[in-house]
């Protein structure tokens, strides 16, 4: 594809991604750190639905033969130190390098210094990524999937099944708490909007 | 475009519209969704100014050359453009800073929100571009690619996220 149809079409996509990110207010602050701090559950609720559709549609699309997976390589010292201090910064700055985006188009001015934070930190790493990469070797297992590890069943199966878990799992979290009661005040439209709170 | 005006969606319709982007990103640009190999494509333009010998080092070189690295910054800047789109058809105003950081007991004192945010954003940037993706990319793309690394790559990040949370906030009813 063109570079232009790609831009336009990567443009179409965020649009609806962020429609749903600030729809469901997983970009606020208060609801990803609620999530850590166990008080919330909005994020792993959205969380699961994201993954659970994606696992179907990449069953189907793979079975049909019309795409291929791209699963990352589990460089273990990288990924289980880089996920830490991934999470101890969605903590500081609550939010991700994607929904920051979505804190931006919200009205949240100081969003932006996430962003040139985030700048920075990128170039942090692609500066001195020999360097960090060396120090945290601890060699890669490759593009593991867990479909690798069960030979006997197809992907698409695997994750039909996997799927089907993440359903039930997320019944029984609505069940122990209804998505509305984390949601409260963000129901009234009224209340909402004029006391300006988007979770309060 | 009732449901535009929402003020809040379901996090099950939600994730699932997000899930199903998967579709276009696998058959159209043969990539899972992502957000943030976009911060190496806007570091290396933005440092390209001051240091020209930004593109012979590889790692940079490679996130402003690939088709699919600017596929995801735009999608990145869509993110913003969908959530204003979003938050104006619902009625709402726009504010410094998030209303919910009260809800955790956070200053909303704008130098404290500014500092934090900039720290926070390094720390994130940091983590994400070590590990090689963040909450999309390993998070919702590698789960449902069932990716091993993806998986531990997640508990890491929630382990992160949950002791530095707990350390930083309180838990304000």
């Amino acid at each position: 594809m063109e570079i232009f149809w790609l831009v336009i079409l990567g443009l179409t996509m965020g649009i609806i991604f962020g429609v749903a990110l600030e729809k469901s207010r997983v970009m606020e602050p208060g609801v990803l750190i609620g999530q850590f701090l166990f008080k919330d559950y909005t994020m792993l609720k959205m969380f699961l639905a994201a993954t659970a559709t994606g696992l179907v549609v990449l069953s189907g699309l793979t079975a049909l033969g019309l795409a291929e997976l791209h699963p990352k390589s589990f460089v273990v010292g990288n990924i289980i130190v880089g996920g830490t201090i991934l999470g101890a910064g969605i903590a500081i700055a609550g939010a991700c390098p994607g929904t920051v985006f979505a804190q931006i188009g919200r009205g949240y001015k100081d969003a932006w210094l996430t962003v040139i934070g985030g700048i920075m930190g990128a170039a942090f790493y692609g500066y001195n990524k020999s360097l960090i990469d060396g120090v945290l070797d601890m060699g890669s297992l490759g593009k593991i999937t867990y479909a690798d590890l069960f030979p006997s069943l197809p992907f698409w199966m695997l994750g039909i099944i996997t799927a089907a878990a993440l359903v039930v799992v997320m019944i029984a979290l609505e069940m122990y708490r209804p998505w509305k009661v984390d949601r409260g005040m963000d129901q009234n439209n009224d209340a909402s909007a004029s006391s300006n709170t988007a979770h309060a | 475009m009732d449901l535009l005006r929402q003020n809040v969606w379901s996090p099950y319709l939600a994730g699932m519209i997000i899930g199903l982007l998967q579709i276009p990103a696998f058959l159209l640009v043969d990539t899972a969704l992502g957000a943030s190999s976009s911060f190496v494509t806007g570091t290396g333009f933005i440092f390209s100014l001051f240091d020209s010998s930004i593109t012979e080092i590889k790692y940079f070189a490679k996130y402003m050359s690939k088709d699919k690295y600017f596929w995801q910054s735009a999608l990145v800047i869509g993110i913003a453009l969908g959530a204003l789109i979003s938050y104006k058809a619902s009625g709402r105003k726009a504010s410094f800073s998030s209303a919910s950081w009260k809800t955790i007991g956070a200053s909303s004192a704008p130098v404290v929100r500014l500092l934090q945010g900039f720290i926070g954003g390094f720390v994130l940037l940091v983590g994400a571009r070590i590990a090689g993706g963040c909450t999309s990319g390993h998070g919702i793309s590698g789960l449902a690619q069932l990716s091993v690394g993806s998986s531990v790559a997640v508990a890491a990040m929630f382990a992160g996220g949950i002791v530095t949370a707990n350390l930083l906030y309180k838990r304000a009813s």
